[in-house]
């Protein structure tokens, strides 16, 4: 299975693209501060902007050297395990920290660094005038090398550490502007939801850590390393089995609970629209193009567990389409446009899960990287208008942008018409290939799934794909198109110093975190956010950022517009008109995230003429979509625009399912646990365990202390007494 | 083990420089006395830190060789010898390093003092070296009068008189008790060597008409009685709160690790030789670690004095010491568990750190003559001197053992060895005291870094870098053997045992 690496071996470059972030992690968190001061604040926040791109950039390169070398190999031969150093060293355990080189992971590694140097790129602008630009970079670094440890780790508890550490890096990022109390609510919020998804994968990595220590006659009495993937899934279909069915189908959905919390699916997404509060670059990064696809990753990167139960199939696949078209009519009812933009997220990425759930993983990857394309693109481009709109995000206030913001404009129409599924851009190869498999492996599952109609997933799939093409498009033509310039109508704002003092609170008394702030530091947030913060208002007049922020925009709008074509090979195309072209992107990912177990060469084969329909299909849906809303909002803000009622306004609210979840779990869930803090914890454990056991013992202390009297002759007399016992014992029962 | 008395002893000078050279700076330290300038004991603190270092030199010079008795039996050159030897001269090291700046405060500053605390030292590495019992009391002699000497020191203050002579006082008594069981022990088997002992009571079954046995047992009981004096067990403890409270700060830091480090050492050197007598010792043994655990912990929690506290800590800390003791000694007696001294070796070397890097923050409170010791007068030092008192933090977590310090680990090993000889219900007693401990740990803590100052702040003494230094290392210490476990046992166990205990693993294959 695994290749020996030497140390020569170009495998080994991979350690440069983890260690970079590394470097560049340090590298701001020591010398971030002293930088801006030794240099000034512009010149230093240059050197530290390039200092944070540089390793995400070099690690690109090296990844693309690495990738390029992967390639030229024989399939079978992609697969390199390189270890550092044994990690845990057990008697009948060992965890060594080693990295895995293969294609899946090289995938990964090429987004994440790829996209990633872009996004970095496009912060050194969008950051520019922050007050904690190093901070910001630290945590970006910080959570870059976690993520790459998380794809790269070739064992469960480094792809954990990963896990957690890119977990606390969103917590950070989140809250990164702490001193607004919603912000760092978010955080909170997407930590705690996460932890739930935290606790399923750790039990299935309790479980398959016991089903393998198990299970030593099977794969091997010397063979330690039973964590690392190379041993767990070459032995997986032998081991797993053993345990019987309830196993089989507990570890793949135990770790689909955790893949569901990173991954925001159903019901555990609940955090991630709120992860907007974030700066914006992070919202692209993290809360789109990279961190939320952890979860496709695990499921794809773990596929042998989840091949070897349909159940936990069927599950995946109807979580995934559930959570698709349930998100696509969420985001009908906002108004704020990141919070589109993030439940276009949610929904998308319950299309890969749906890919996953019906074994194609290699097409859920492909999703993944066309995603990371455009919605990276979206998010900075969203970003770009917040920038011009004064960070006003509410789409009901702009209108007729495309004539301030040219680049920004183009490049949002390219992300756009991807998402909506119009060829030949990105988004559609990926999604009408999701849509293909899911329609033609339904003959397959039908005998598996014991009565549940395939079927029905590919037609919410296909309205979910409409429902995206018609909320994308409401989206657009709000922010760029329509006769007026509606901030134009907005009142003009109120005297800017009150808000000013509002926001940092009262001179002299803490702040709403219990701060207490020195008057010189009140007055410095004061002016700052004088200067800083402009209310949209009828003389406002948007501009089109900086090269920094253009840029990416630009180098994201080329991948979207060619990335599907390139890495598919033209293939859909190709093959329609007979020619039997590769997929350049599955046979690339083949070694890696090909099934292991199912019949992947017949399950998936269409006749041509369907699949022409099909295509057709899924272009007519997109297209459907498009017309239809843009016909409705071309002509400017509709009226039950102003304000939303109905199914819009339910909707909007995530149908009260957020709310009835404050409900159920923080309010009567805080009176429960409040209840038995004050009569468990408070009466019980302090009063009668605590307090009680501390005046027992400190009781015999006083007693005993009353025989330190201070006198010699005591002390002797003592001694005695002792010497008398000891040589009683030794004399009468010893020699007895 | 020798039997020809008559032929002169081969003598091994190599083995012997260690405690030539720390008497010999002790020596060249008084020289020094006499002819430095008067102001200054600079030079002596100099001499004494690169005469230890040197010292410390000679016995890593002898670390590789063969474990043997030279002088006629009468010293055993062996590596358990030299960690412990190398543990006393550390003792002796930091406390030459913070002495300076506190007898300064204290106004003591006599030169005399250094020179005693090198000679006390060489009195412990005698007795750690020799499984003879008459020189194991010449050691313990030598250690202990100028440990008298030292507690005295500050001739003028009634506290610092009266620990002089209650310590005096009543280590004659246990003296006299200990010389008197090695009497008995001659008597009775006619030699003073542990290892000719344990081999004649092996054969007791046939020599019962010959030998005493009774008057054995009776000798051994005495000895016992001298051993729990020197190393503070109950119901022999009660002059240690008393002197560890008079004594200047510096020397209580030293009598507390270095006196506890010999006396330890000792008694597993004795147990070791006379293996075949453990059955006898180790009930005895093990009430006195009960009580010891208990009345330390106990009594410590209603202190108010944070060197009281600490000294009943340490008695507490001697009771922990003992079980790991019981655990090794039972442990030769059983066919299929295996426990080396590292334990005691491990947890000496911890408590020394923690103790003697505690009393070193404690000694900040010396100012001018005056000290005080209470908890209250600790408030506030968290600002003053925030080093020390984040150094304290780690000493006190180490006391109470919390994870990632010397002290959890030493705990943790003494844990698992106990259960390794089936003795759970003592190591539950064990873990019943350590979670006791935590609260007047926390309470000099909670002094230290939590309290504001009342209005009349103490004073306290600059952080001089010797003192700076001694915190620094026992504090890094203590961090470093937490991490570094597995070297450090691999270390100081013989170089025999490598082969045993190294594990057995898979060689690590090239393929990853």
């Amino acid at each position: 299975m695994a290749i020996p690496v030497d140390s020569q071996h170009w495998a080994n470059l991979i350690w440069a693209v983890l260690l970079l972030p590394l470097a560049g992690f340090l590298f701001q968190a020591a010398f971030g501060k002293k930088i801006t001061d030794l240099l000034g604040e512009s010149a230093g926040r240059a050197v530290l902007g390039f200092m944070a791109v540089l390793p995400i950039a070099a690690g690109f390169l090296l990844s693309v050297i690495i990738a390029r070398n992967l390639g030229g190999l024989e399939p079978e031969a992609r697969l390199f395990i390189t270890t550092w150093f044994n990690w845990i060293d057990l008697q009948s355990l060992q965890v060594p920290f080693e990295l895995r080189v293969d294609t899946l992971s090289m995938t990964m590694c090429l987004i994440v660094t790829g996209v990633g140097a872009l996004i970095h790129l496009y912060a050194t602008g969008y950051m520019a005038e922050d007050r904690d630009y190093p901070r910001f970079f630290t945590y970006m670094n910080l959570f870059i090398l976690f993520m790459l440890l998380l794809v790269l780790g070739n064992n469960l508890p480094l792809m954990f550490i990963g896990w957690e550490g890119v977990g606390l890096c969103s917590y950070l990022l989140i809250g990164f502007w702490y001193q607004k109390i919603e912000n760092a609510k978010a955080a909170n919020k997407a930590f705690i939801v996460n932890r739930i998804g935290d606790w399923g994968f750790m039990i299935g990595m309790f479980l398959l850590f016991a089903v393998f220590a198990a299970s030593q006659g099977v794969i091997g009495e010397g063979e330690l390393r039973y964590l690392s993937f190379d041993v767990m899934f070459a032995h997986a279909q032998e081991v797993i089995p053993q345990f019987g069915p309830v196993v089989i189908t507990a570890i793949p959905l135990l770790l689909f609970v955790g893949a569901m919390g990173k991954s925001a699916q159903f019901p555990l997404y609940l955090w991630l629209p709120d992860a907007m509060a974030g700066p914006t670059p992070v919202s692209a990064l993290i809360h789109a193009a990279t961190m939320v696809t952890a979860g496709v990753y695990m499921v794809t990167r773990c596929h042998i567990f989840f091949e070897l139960a349909p159940v936990a199939m069927l599950v995946v696949a109807c979580v995934g389409a559930f959570t698709a078209i349930f998100a696509a009519s969420v985001a009908f009812g906002q108004t704020d446009i990141k919070r589109v933009l993030a439940y276009s997220t949610v929904s998308q990425l319950g299309y890969m899960f749906l890919a996953c759930g019906v074994g194609a993983f290699s097409t859920g990857m492909f999703h993944v990287t066309t995603h990371a394309f455009f919605k990276a693109l979206l998010f900075l481009g969203s970003g770009s208008v917040i920038m011009a709109m004064s960070h006003d995000q509410d789409m009901r206030k702009y209108g007729k942008l495309s004539k301030y913001l040219p680049v920004t404009y183009f490049t949002m129409l390219v992300g756009w018409l991807a998402i909506a599924g119009i060829p030949p851009l990105a988004g559609f190869f990926s999604k009408d290939e999701i849509l293909s498999k899911v329609f033609s492996s339904g003959s397959h599952w039908a005998g598996q799934w014991g009565g549940f109609n395939p079927a029905v997933l590919y037609v919410v799939g296909l309205v979910t794909a409409v429902m995206t093409a018609a909320y994308m498009t409401r989206m657009f033509y709000l922010t760029f198109h329509g006769p007026e310039e509606r901030w134009r109508n907005l009142p003009v704002p109120a005297h800017h110093h009150a808000h000013a003092v509002a926001v940092t609170g009262e001179a002299h008394g803490p702040d709403e975190h219990g701060f207490f702030l020195a008057d010189e530091e009140v007055a410095r947030r004061a002016a700052e956010e004088e200067e800083t913060h402009h209310e949209l208002g009828p003389g406002h007049q948007p501009r089109e950022p900086g090269f920094t922020i253009r840029f990416p925009l630009l180098a994201l709008a080329a991948c979207s517009l060619l990335g599907g074509m390139i890495l598919a090979g033209l293939n859909p195309l190709a093959e329609m008109f007979g020619a039997e072209t590769p997929h350049f992107f599955e046979v690339w990912n083949e070694p890696s995230a090909g099934a292991a177990l199912l019949p992947a060469e017949t399950m998936f084969r269409t006749e041509h003429s369907t699949e022409w329909i099909l295509v057709g299909v899924s272009v007519l849906a997109a297209v459907i979509g498009i017309a239809y809303m843009r016909f409705r909002y071309a002509k400017g803000l509709p009226e039950d625009e102003r304000r939303l009622r109905g199914w819009r306004r339910a909707a909007g609210m995530q149908w009260y399912f957020d709310a009835a979840m404050y409900r159920l779990f923080v309010e009567w869930g805080g009176r429960f646990s409040n209840g038995v803090k004050r009569w468990f914890d408070e009466g019980v454990i302090d009063g009668l365990l605590v307090h009680g056991s501390a005046w027992t013992v400190g009781a015999f202390g006083k007693v005993f202390r009353k025989t330190e009297t201070g006198y010699v002759r005591t002390y002797a007399m003592t001694m005695l007494l002792g010497s008398v016992l000891i040589l009683g014992y030794f004399i009468w029962v010893v020699s007895r | 083990m020798s039997d020809t008395n008559l032929t002169p002893a081969p003598i091994d000078w190599m083995a012997l420089l260690p405690i030539i050279g720390v008497t010999a700076t002790g020596v060249i330290a008084m020289i020094i006395e006499m002819i430095r300038p008067r102001q200054t004991n600079n030079a002596i603190v100099w001499c004494c830190l690169i005469g230890l270092g040197v010292s410390a030199y000679f016995v890593l010079a002898n670390w590789s060789r063969p474990a043997e008795e030279t002088f006629g039996g009468l010293f055993m050159n062996d590596r358990f010898g030299q960690v412990t030897q190398l543990l006393l001269i550390g003792v002796a090291f930091i406390t030459v390093l913070f002495s300076e700046g506190y007898l300064r405060e204290k106004r003591v500053p006599f030169g005399e003092y250094y020179p005693l605390v090198l000679w006390s030292t060489v009195g412990g590495m005698i007795m750690v070296a020799t499984r003879d019992l008459l020189i194991l009391f010449l050691g313990l002699e030598v250690l202990s009068i100028a440990l008298y000497v030292l507690a005295g020191l500050k001739s003028g203050e009634k506290r610092s008189q009266e620990a002089a002579l209650k310590y005096f006082l009543l280590g004659a008594f246990a003296s006299g008790f200990m010389l008197y069981g090695i009497a008995l022990i001659y008597g009775a088997t006619g030699t003073t060597h542990v290892t000719g002992i344990g081999e004649l009571y092996a054969l007791r079954e046939t020599l019962v008409d010959r030998y005493p046995f009774n008057v054995l047992y009776a000798g051994i009981g005495m000895v016992t009685v001298g051993f729990a004096f020197k190393a503070a067990l109950v119901p022999f403890h009660m002059w240690t709160p008393d002197v560890y409270h008079g004594a200047p700060t510096s020397v209580t830091g030293f009598m507390a690790a270095g006196s506890k480090i010999a006396a330890f050492a000792a008694l597993i050197r004795f147990l070791d030789g006379a293996m075949d007598l453990s059955s006898v010792w180790l009930p005895v043994l093990t009430v006195l670690a009960v009580l010891t655990m208990f009345l330390g912990n106990l009594v410590a929690l209603v202190q108010r004095d944070a060197k009281r506290i600490l000294a009943y800590s340490s008695i507490a800390h001697a009771g922990y010491l003992l079980v790991a003791v019981i655990a090794y000694s039972k442990a030769q007696g059983m066919f299929d568990v295996e426990i080396g001294y590292g334990t005691v070796i491990y947890y000496l070397l911890a408590y020394g750190a923690m103790t003697l890097g505690s009393f070193a923050v404690l000694s900040l409170t010396a100012r001018g003559g005056r000290e005080g010791t209470l908890l209250e007068d600790f408030h506030g030092l968290w600002r003053r001197a925030p080093f020390p008192a984040a150094m304290m933090l780690i000493f006190m977590a180490s006391l109470a053992g919390v994870p990632l310090t010397g002290g959890f680990v030493g705990k943790l090993l003494i844990f698992k060895d106990a259960i390794a000889v089936d003795m759970l219900w003592l190591a539950l007693v064990l873990a019943v005291n350590s979670v006791i401990s935590v609260f007047y740990y926390l309470r000099i803590v909670l002094a230290i870094v939590v309290r504001e100052p009342d209005l009349h702040p103490t004073r306290f003494a600059a952080v001089n870098p010797g003192l700076f230094a001694a915190c620094g290392i026992c504090g890094f210490l203590l961090i470093w053997i937490a991490v570094a476990v597995d070297p450090f046992m691999k270390w100081i166990s013989p170089p025999e045992q490598h082969a045993i205990e190294l594990r057995e693993s898979p060689p690590e294959s090239s393929v990853e």
